[in-house]
């Protein structure tokens, strides 16, 4: 593919926030081309031969982790994947620590997932590699928005004047956080749909319109995203019970209805069926892109390697 | 009179007497002979004495609301550090905050602490003794004794009492001595968990909020119960402009109340924040803009008596964590005259405002002879230079624990000399 007069620099992916446009569509176009390749007999790349790519894991993520790593391994780097209990971190060194003793191995890519927002650009600061968020607390998760992209583009083309809305656990979601802001520079229509204990404060501030009701949000809407709900977060602090929930925001036929006809269905697992999303819609045959979602994700990380690898900073001694 | 000597060609900044002027003053066997613009230079300085000029010259301020670490956390800050801290920045005075470990909530405790700092520190430490037992708003301490053995006021320390019963009955019994109680406004079921001021930018960061409501709904039960109960009653650390109008209406009912903010609350705003920066996770949190302007405005009308330095030293390996993990607190006794120097250069303050919540405010508050430039006072005193510029880097403060949100930050004012009852603690250069 011929090289795009914009090069990607960023030396750390920690957000949206700080990607423009271009960065976007370069990630996106490269995705495009990963995807072919992982539909093929033999899924090898040999981009990141001999480079180390460690993924640090604070937080259980069964499905973002092996998403990294299969990324990394089919790009050619050697990747070692460390589950750190949160626990044991506190117990003993503090979480900066950590990061020193690893960034002593001279890794030159690290993929972190923590449980506290922020975390990642902490360690970020204190380390000489290239840096990707794989989700911080309620902060950002920026290769999840970025494969929702890549999903949606696939299907409907030019994300630019698309409405789509997001609904459920606004307040706590990283996933809502990044796709808000990748959408507005995209161009769509964004719409947060959520009952008001679950709406983050300030939010009609992002660039999205904001609704209680899920029907009158969805009203036109091209691609309707859910979001998963913890299940602490139905014990009546912030909703009364799941049935609740279900009731008034969990997607089924009959709201689907509500959106423009032939809506896609989008979630970023892994799923509550029955609280968020009712079973059906969620294997919808053509209308559900949720298992897409997954395979865009390898294929957009795979981009996200290969440009953070490309722009972090040599590390040997000029010859 | 080998103890006397004479400070001259000096601004004197005096807000309890509102004196703005050129003069100087005479310090005898560590109290004020005389101050004024009558005291001319000597006609034949002895070593002893000392030619300002033109630098300002105002009471050693007064500090109500400091921690350390001792007992029990001497890695953050010992009395002794402590001391070294406020002299530094000009700070004659302060009141320690029981929060300890052991809690400052016995006669014993209140007697090791007043030892102690006789003993280590330089400067004038006033204990606040614990309110309830071990600060867990369940039983009172015995209020008392330790108000005969010197405690100044009674404090939950960082915690509301919760429980409104106690809260009033501790205040009855507290009327008995005419003790003062300090009560910080915080409803903790409103703020549990919070790491910043909750509003637009904690939602963008992700991170928990604590609503202003919190403070307000305790602001109000707190001076209700002082109305009824007839207690003495200082709100400590209040951090909105909706809770100054508050204490305005309080007081308008004729409730008489004191009321404190922090430097940090005139000076950051919730943007300050930025990327979850640890040192600026502080209680009460960094508000919005509006009650900041609205704060000083509060303390340029006389409205804030007191503005404390919230003193608070954590060691790196509680601030360096995850905003949501870390420490609350920040240092503050070195930077407190800056804070309030910076607002006199932006032209939001005159020096008097800005002297009076540090030196005649608290001094009032606590009913103590320092504070004032007159005639029998102890020699309490600060000479500062009020425009110099400086950086405040962490590695040079004096304090044992370096958690500054002023850390790279311009400052404007700096302490030149710190005395107490006559005595030069602190010399710059």
């Amino acid at each position: 593919m011929a090289d795009l007069a914009y090069a990607f620099s960023k030396r750390h992916l920690l957000g949206i926030e700080g990607l423009n446009r271009l960065d976007i569509e370069d990630l996106l176009n490269l995705g495009d081309r990963y995807v072919e390749l992982n539909r093929r007999r033999v899924k090898r790349a040999d981009i990141l031969a001999g480079r180390t790519l460690l993924n640090l894991f604070f937080d259980n993520s069964t499905r973002t982790q092996s998403s990294f790593e299969i990324a990394g391994r089919r790009l050619g780097a050697d990747v070692v994947t460390m589950q750190v209990a949160t626990s044991s971190v506190k117990k003993g060194e503090t979480l900066v620590d950590t990061a020193i003793t690893l960034n002593a191995m001279k890794p030159d890519l690290l993929v972190i997932r923590h449980a506290s927002s922020g975390a990642v650009k902490l360690l970020s600061r204190k380390v000489d590699c290239g840096v990707i968020n794989a989700g911080d607390g309620s902060h950002e998760h920026p290769t999840q928005a970025l494969l929702d992209a890549l999903t949606i583009r696939r299907r409907l083309g030019d994300i630019g004047g698309l409405r789509v809305a997001i609904c459920g656990d606004v307040l706590h979601s990283r996933v809502a956080r990044s796709n808000v802001a990748l959408l507005n520079i995209l161009g769509a229509e964004v719409r947060l749909i959520a009952p008001r204990t679950l709406t983050p404060p300030g939010a009609a501030g992002w660039g999205a319109s904001l609704f209680t009701d899920m029907r009158k949000g969805l009203e036109g809407c091209d691609v309707v995203m859910m979001l998963r709900l913890q299940q602490e977060r139905m014990d009546g602090a912030y909703l009364p019970s799941a049935r609740e929930f279900f009731h008034f925001y969990g997607l089924d036929d009959e709201k689907l209805a509500c959106a423009k006809p032939g809506a896609l269905i989008m979630h970023p697992g892994p799923m509550n069926r029955g609280v968020e999303i009712e079973s059906g819609v969620a294997d919808h045959k053509d209308r559900s892109l949720i298992t897409e979602q997954v395979e865009m994700g390898v294929a957009i990380r795979m981009a996200v390697l290969e440009r953070l690898a490309a722009a972090a900073p040599v590390t040997e001694p000029a010859p | 009179m080998s103890d006397r000597f004479v400070i001259f060609n000096a601004r004197l900044i005096d807000p309890a007497s509102g004196r703005d002027e050129t003069g100087g003053v005479v310090v005898e066997s560590g109290r004020i002979l005389e101050a004024g613009a009558h005291v001319r230079p000597p006609a034949s300085p002895s070593p002893a004495d000392l030619d300002a000029r033109g630098l300002c010259l105002s009471p050693g301020l007064i500090d109500l609301r400091v921690k350390t670490g001792e007992p029990g956390g001497e890695n953050k800050e010992t009395l002794e550090t402590a001391s070294a801290a406020a002299a530094a920045g000009g700070v004659a005075s302060f009141v320690m905050m029981p929060d300890t470990d052991p809690v400052i909530d016995s006669l014993a405790l209140v007697d090791f602490i007043t030892r102690r700092a006789r003993d280590r520190a330089d400067v004038k430490v006033y204990p606040a003794a614990g309110l309830t037992l071990g600060l867990k708003g369940e039983r009172m301490s015995e209020i008392g004794l330790m108000h005969e053995a010197g405690a100044v006021m009674f404090s939950n320390g960082d915690q509301a009492v919760e429980d409104a019963g106690v809260l009033r009955r501790a205040m009855m019994y507290a009327t008995g001595f005419d003790a003062l109680i300090a009560s910080r406004p915080d409803t903790h079921t409103l703020t549990r968990g919070s790491v910043m001021h909750s509003g637009a930018f904690a939602g963008r960061l992700g991170l928990r909020g604590a609503p202003p409501e919190a403070e307000w709904i305790a602001l109000s039960r707190d001076l209700i119960l002082a109305e009824t109960t007839g207690a003495r009653l200082m709100i400590d650390t209040l951090s909105t402009g909706r809770s100054l109008e508050v204490v305005e209406q309080a007081r308008a009912r004729g409730l008489k109340v004191a009321c404190s903010a922090a430097a940090y609350s005139l000076v950051f705003n919730e943007i300050d924040v930025g990327d979850y920066l640890t040192y600026c996770k502080v209680f009460p949190p960094f508000r919005p803009e509006s009650d900041r302007l609205a704060l000083i405005d509060g303390v340029k009308r006389g409205v804030v008596d007191a503005v404390v330095s919230a003193h608070d030293p954590q060691p790196p390996e509680d601030k360096r964590l995850p905003i949501a993990d870390a420490a609350f607190g920040a240092v503050g006794l070195e930077t407190l005259l800056s804070a309030l120097l910076g607002l006199v250069a932006e032209g939001r303050l005159t020096l008097l405002e800005a002297l009076r919540p540090l030196t005649s405010g608290p001094a009032d508050v606590l009913g103590l002879p320092q504070g004032r430039l007159s005639t029998g006072a102890p020699a309490d005193l600060v000479l500062f230079d009020p425009d110099a510029p400086w950086l405040c880097l962490r590695e040079n403060l004096v304090s044992r624990s370096k958690n500054s949100p002023f850390d790279g930050r311009r400052l404007t004012g700096r302490v030149h000399r710190t005395y107490v009852d006559g005595r030069l603690i602190f010399r710059r250069g």
